[in-house]
């Protein structure tokens, strides 16, 4: 779950790290009374949870208040990166010396946490990354040690600071990580830190993404996870515990597990048709979960006339079929769905589990193969 | 044996008295896993199926010689089950659990590499011996010299039997978990069945997300005689859209199906379009 940048700054002011003075408004009544609390001039930061938001018009800037106003109110109008925008960061306008970079993640490939540091922070550290890696400093801990302060302050004397800046940069970092631990954090990022010309060091932007299989620790944060969704039908899906995208196409497409769904999608493509949606139940399927399911594909028709048909593929390693695919029947008697559903059901107790649900109206094949081929003929 | 475990591994069930483990128990006992505990803490003196059920790994590791165990823990305690293994002595893991928090994960790791253990998983969906043994819930029946490794569960499920439909046996099935921080990655698993004498040719099922794909095809171009093939799932996923596993996350250019498909190719590997393909590519390399 990504976080806004907001939050994630609130997160940052709570272990102690300078952030810019600020108010959040979610309406154009909030400027003016913003515009007097803040030192000015202002910026105005769209709250989307999308990258590249400055390039793409989301930060705006302002000396008086009727300029406050009319930036808040375009930026209120407009879309960033398919975002609607429903609140505004307002902040001081920091007077920038120098923008650094400092993060801690997850190197997937070695298996540890990874704590980093730059001297050249700002927008494009992507580039940076890419272009001149060796200009950002690196540190693998080990996760069931921890780090040291001193090794963080090594850290950062490789970014080229010295003197003050040295401890006070080091200090950020150190409570970086253990912000990225405490919170279960797969990224916590700060991108610029800034240090002002009146020798300050202040946290200009943030990003913070908390893994979602760590919510259950963090209950304080999983009634945001409702908010994150742009697409209803996804939060829906996130309500029901599938995972649903959302696409544009034909076919709607449903299995169990992401590695199987992901290759149906494939399957769908190669065969001509467009996948539009995916939706993967997971492992250890109910009834509940497939009706559910099941219930979201047939809302998803309802809305979207481009769908055509109703694809799905289970493998039934453990449960028994027949079982799980009654949840089918229920979702079928209530919703009577106007377009075909095509299926294929295999593993355990898969010939039972076809039985059943050809009476009910849904067509089976044997291989995904042949399902894929007719799931796309339906015009 | 062919990799990692076969009929003579001694197997400990951790998670064994809930509902997926009475389960799975009974399918592994069935299929003829040797499965010698199980572990509930607090449900000790009890049995399942007849196997014996201790509150500790320690106690179990006391009355029985254990080989390895699987754990049908819920993620939220898959943490201290993991290294409540590990610590009692156990030197080979599969973990079946998803959604296992990523930090925990990495916890697993860090103490893995310490103890000397090796492991599959979270999120895994086990390892067949076909006809000898089976930790987990692979269920491939046919014995054969085909090695299929994978970063899928029910995917592993559908290729396997795609492969004993053409008449392709095989020597040993595996997923390593679906998750972004895993146990055995792709190029380890491929070495082992590149050293194994009763496997002739090896199948990699990868997905997007990650760049265990293209580790093991700079590792296969380097050390690899045995012919492989490769099926990566998502090549039409749209980029930065979620697609359910943690770990299938495009992002930043890298990790792609075509970077994945691009490196294999380099690496001499032939990859299928569609799983369905797969039979007749490796019957061409046999």
């Amino acid at each position: 779950m990504r976080l806004y940048e907001h939050e994630a700054k609130a997160i940052l002011k709570k272990f102690g790290i300078s952030v810019p003075q600020s108010r959040l408004i979610y309406d154009l009544a909030g400027v003016g009374e913003a515009f007097i609390d803040i030192n000015k001039p202002i910026v105005l930061k769209a709250q989307i949870l999308a990258g590249g938001r400055g390039k793409a018009g989301g930060i705006r800037f302002a000396k008086d208040p009727e300029e406050a106003e009319r930036e808040a109110a375009q930026l209120f109008r407009a879309e960033i990166k398919g975002c609607k925008i429903t609140k505004i960061l307002v902040e001081e306008k920091l007077n920038i010396v120098k923008e650094l970079y400092l993060g801690v993640t997850i190197d997937n490939t070695r298996g540890t946490p990874v704590v980093m540091a730059s001297s050249e922070g700002g927008v494009d550290i992507e580039d940076v990354a890419a272009k001149t890696p060796e200009k950002i400093a690196l540190l693998h801990p080990n996760i069931l040690r921890g780090v040291r302060e001193y090794e963080i302050r090594r850290l950062i004397k490789q970014t080229g600071l010295g003197g003050e800046m040295l401890t006070e940069v080091s200090s950020i970092l150190w409570r970086l990580y253990d912000i990225f631990r405490i919170y279960d954090a797969e990224i916590v990022e700060i991108n610029p830190l800034v240090i002002t010309a009146e020798g300050k060091v202040v946290a200009a932007d943030a990003r913070m993404n908390i893994d979602d299989h760590a919510l259950f620790r963090h209950p304080e944060l999983e009634t945001l996870k409702q908010e994150r969704f742009e697409n209803p039908l996804e939060q829906e899906g996130q309500k029901r515990g599938v995972n649903f995208a959302n696409l544009k196409g034909d076919v709607a497409v449903m299995g169990n597990g992401a590695g199987l769904v992901m290759s149906l999608l494939d399957a769908v493509k190669a065969a001509g048709g467009q996948p539009a949606c995916f939706l993967d139940t997971g492992g250890g399927l109910s009834v509940e979960r497939v009706e559910n399911a099941l219930d979201l594909l047939l809302m998803k028709a309802n809305l979207d006339p481009d769908v055509k048909a109703i694809f799905f593929a289970f493998w039934f390693m453990i449960s028994p079929a027949e079982e799980v695919t009654k949840g089918f029947l229920n979702v079928i008697s209530n919703r009577k769905p106007q377009i075909p559903i095509i299926g294929v059901i295999q593993g355990v107790g898969a010939d039972r589990a076809v039985g059943i649900l050809e009476k009910a109206g849904i067509t089976c094949f044997p291989t995904i193969e042949e399902g894929v081929k007719a799931a796309v003929k339906v015009r | 044996m062919a990799i990692l475990v076969d009929k003579n591994t001694r197997v400990l069930v951790q998670g064994i008295t809930g509902r997926l483990g009475r389960l799975q128990t009974k399918m592994m006992l069935e299929y003829g896993t040797k499965i010698v505990a199980g572990v509930t803490p607090g449900r000790g003196g009890e049995t399942v199926f007849g196997v014996p059920v201790y509150d500790s790994v320690e106690e179990a590791m006391k009355e029985h010689e254990i080989d390895a165990s699987i754990l049908y823990v819920p993620a939220t305690s898959m943490k201290e089950a993991a290294f409540e293994a590990m610590e009692a002595g156990i030197k080979f893991m599969v973990i079946i659990t998803d959604w296992v928090p990523v930090h925990d994960a990495l916890e697993i790791k860090a103490l893995a590499k310490e103890l000397g253990v090796r492991y599959i998983g979270p999120n895994s969906p086990g390892i067949t011996i076909p006809g000898e043994t089976k930790l987990g819930m692979i269920h491939t029946v046919t014995p054969g010299n085909i090695g299929i490794v994978s970063r899928s569960g029910t995917l592993t499920a559908e290729i396997s039997n795609l492969l004993t439909n053409a008449g392709l046996g095989q020597s040993a099935v595996l997923g390593i978990g679906g998750d972004p921080v895993v146990g055995l990655r792709l190029k380890e698993v491929v070495k082992l069945f590149e050293e194994d004498e009763h496997t002739k040719a090896i199948t990699i099922i990868g997905e997007i997300g990650g760049t265990m794909e293209e580790e093991a095809a700079e590792y296969i171009k380097k050390h690899v005689t045995k012919p492989v093939v490769a099926f990566i799932a998502g090549r039409t996923a749209p980029p930065e859209k979620r697609m359910g596993h943690a770990g299938a996350i495009i992002a930043r250019g890298r990790g792609t199906a075509a970077s994945k498909i691009q490196t294999l190719n380099q690496a001499g590997v032939e990859v299928a379009e569609t799983p369905w393909e797969l039979p007749s590519l490796i019957r061409r390399l046999l």
